[in-house]
């Protein structure tokens, strides 16, 4: 159980009416979890619904020795349970890429809010409907454009949600490798460390021991929205 | 497009999978609500960037859902065949189509417009669990499409297209789809899907007839890179 307080926390929670609120607080838990921590795979029974308070996920689909990084989710946004409506099996994974603090909602209560709470039902078909947008944005980006610009794209987007101002630019922590990078933009990680030395020597970006630095934004949304094909 | 002076029947919104278990009187409701349109092959259902809150369900023929680069590329998101719904994303937050829908065949839908949608969302909480069936199908299938983007080589995306949107009721599979939609499907250009499906036609593996292609040897097509997914029915990567 958690407290209503803590729920409130998440914005997209503040809607519910105060009964949802209370039934939702009494059935979520919460997790402390270690980051490179598998949360499910790609194929298990439909999970819970797990609401990030802290820290960061990725979601990715895999076949064979291939990965594709379909999302990175940040503090406020949630996962799991997207194949709880047609009790099929979870069609991508997820791991935590650093340490997380989340409340979680385990499938079995999640049915019954999803039968009894007409709010909660709507809210989690918007849930839905958004990581769907999302999906197809990056169908979009995979299908137009091409790795320096959804290279760029991919920087942008980080810089968006959790970048910091530093002299000279915003600043992104160093939280993904260089595969990582590779598997969220669909290439070789070689094909990525050349792009990044080249946004390096045009100016555009900055890597220290910690930090991407984005020191030419603008320059960077340029070639994050030139569509190549 | 052209609007049907016939109402729609309650059978007919019964013969929809996502309202089969509904009570009849909400389907009477559902269908009094409902609007018949007929589009012709290749016409415009709705784009990408309009603001549209309604719900469109195919009662006969196929639609296609498709992205448009600036340079007029067209990636296929997916085709949509009897029973499908359709264009409801921003049904809960009034947004802009994240993409089109054209017509493939001739066929006719059920519009339930969005004020209607609405009116029937506040009185029949059984619609939301139906959408909810439906988007989560569909999240589903662009996971799977993000995949095959990201990591498939164009080869396999075409033979994965072959297989996913073939008809499998009949003795040997067929696909009705021309080289220019395989190759929006798959993400490539129509050169590539004809030097291909050229090879295949070689090897044995599928024969050309005028209009469709007939599959003689489905496994020969199974992507190598395809896990599991590939043991899920083809109607379900349709949705």
């Amino acid at each position: 159980m958690v407290s209503r307080e803590q729920l409130l926390e998440i914005p997209f929670l503040q809607a519910l009416s105060p009964r949802t609120q209370r039934c939702l607080a009494e059935k979520a838990l919460e997790l402390s979890l270690e980051p490179h921590l598998d949360l499910y795979q790609q194929g298990d029974p439909p999970t819970g619904l797990y609401i990030l308070q802290s820290g960061r996920v990725k979601l990715y689909r895999h076949s064979k020795d291939k990965c594709q990084i379909l999302a990175l989710l940040v503090p406020g946004q949630c996962l799991g349970a997207e194949s709880l409506p047609t009790d099929t099996p979870s069609p991508y994974a997820a791991t935590t890429l650093s340490p997380v603090e989340a409340l979680f909602l385990p499938p079995e209560h999640l049915r019954v809010l999803l039968d009894e709470l007409p709010d909660f039902q709507e809210l989690f078909l918007r849930l839905i409907t958004d990581k769907l947008k999302q999906f197809i944005t990056l169908v979009h980006d995979l299908a137009f454009r091409d790795v320096t610009s959804r290279l760029a794209m991919v920087l942008l987007a980080r810089a968006e949600t959790e970048g910091k101002p530093y002299e000279g630019g915003i600043g992104i922590e160093r939280l993904l490798s260089q595969q990582e990078y590779a598997d969220m933009v669909g290439t070789a990680r070689e094909v990525v460390y050349r792009t990044f030395r080249k946004f390096e020597s045009e100016g555009l970006v900055h890597i220290t021991r910690t930090l991407i630095l984005l020191r030419d934004l603008d320059r960077l949304r340029q070639i994050a929205l030139h569509e190549a094909r | 497009m052209a609007f049907d002076r016939f109402p729609v029947k309650t059978a007919e919104v019964q013969s929809i999978p996502a309202f089969r278990d509904m009570p009849l009187e909400q389907l009477t409701l559902l269908a009094s609500a409902m609007i018949r349109q007929t589009y012709a092959p290749g016409q415009i259902i709705f784009t990408e960037g309009e603001v549209s809150g309604s719900l469109w369900f195919v009662f006969e023929g196929r639609i296609k859902i498709i992205k448009q680069s600036l340079n007029g590329r067209v990636q296929g998101l997916c085709v949509m065949d009897q029973g499908k719904c359709f264009g409801s994303c921003p049904l809960f937050d009034i947004n802009k189509n994240p993409a089109s829908a054209q017509a493939l065949d001739q066929v006719t839908l059920f519009l339930l417009p969005e004020a209607e949608l609405q009116q029937v969302k506040v009185r029949e909480p059984q619609l939301v669990k139906a959408l909810l069936h439906i988007y989560s199908q569909r999240l589903t299938h662009l996971a799977k499409v993000s995949e095959i983007l990201g990591t498939w080589a164009v080869p396999d995306r075409i033979n994965d297209c072959l297989l996913t949107y073939a008809n499998h009721t009949t003795m040997q599979p067929t696909v009705e789809l021309t080289h220019e939609k395989l190759a929006a499907l798959s993400g490539t250009v129509r050169e590539v899907v004809s030097r291909h499906l050229g090879n295949l036609e070689k090897d044995g593996i599928i024969r050309s007839e005028l209009g469709r292609i007939v599959i003689l040897n489905p496994n020969a097509l199974i992507p190598p890179c395809a896990c599991e997914d590939r043991n899920v029915s083809p109607s379900s990567h349709r949705t």
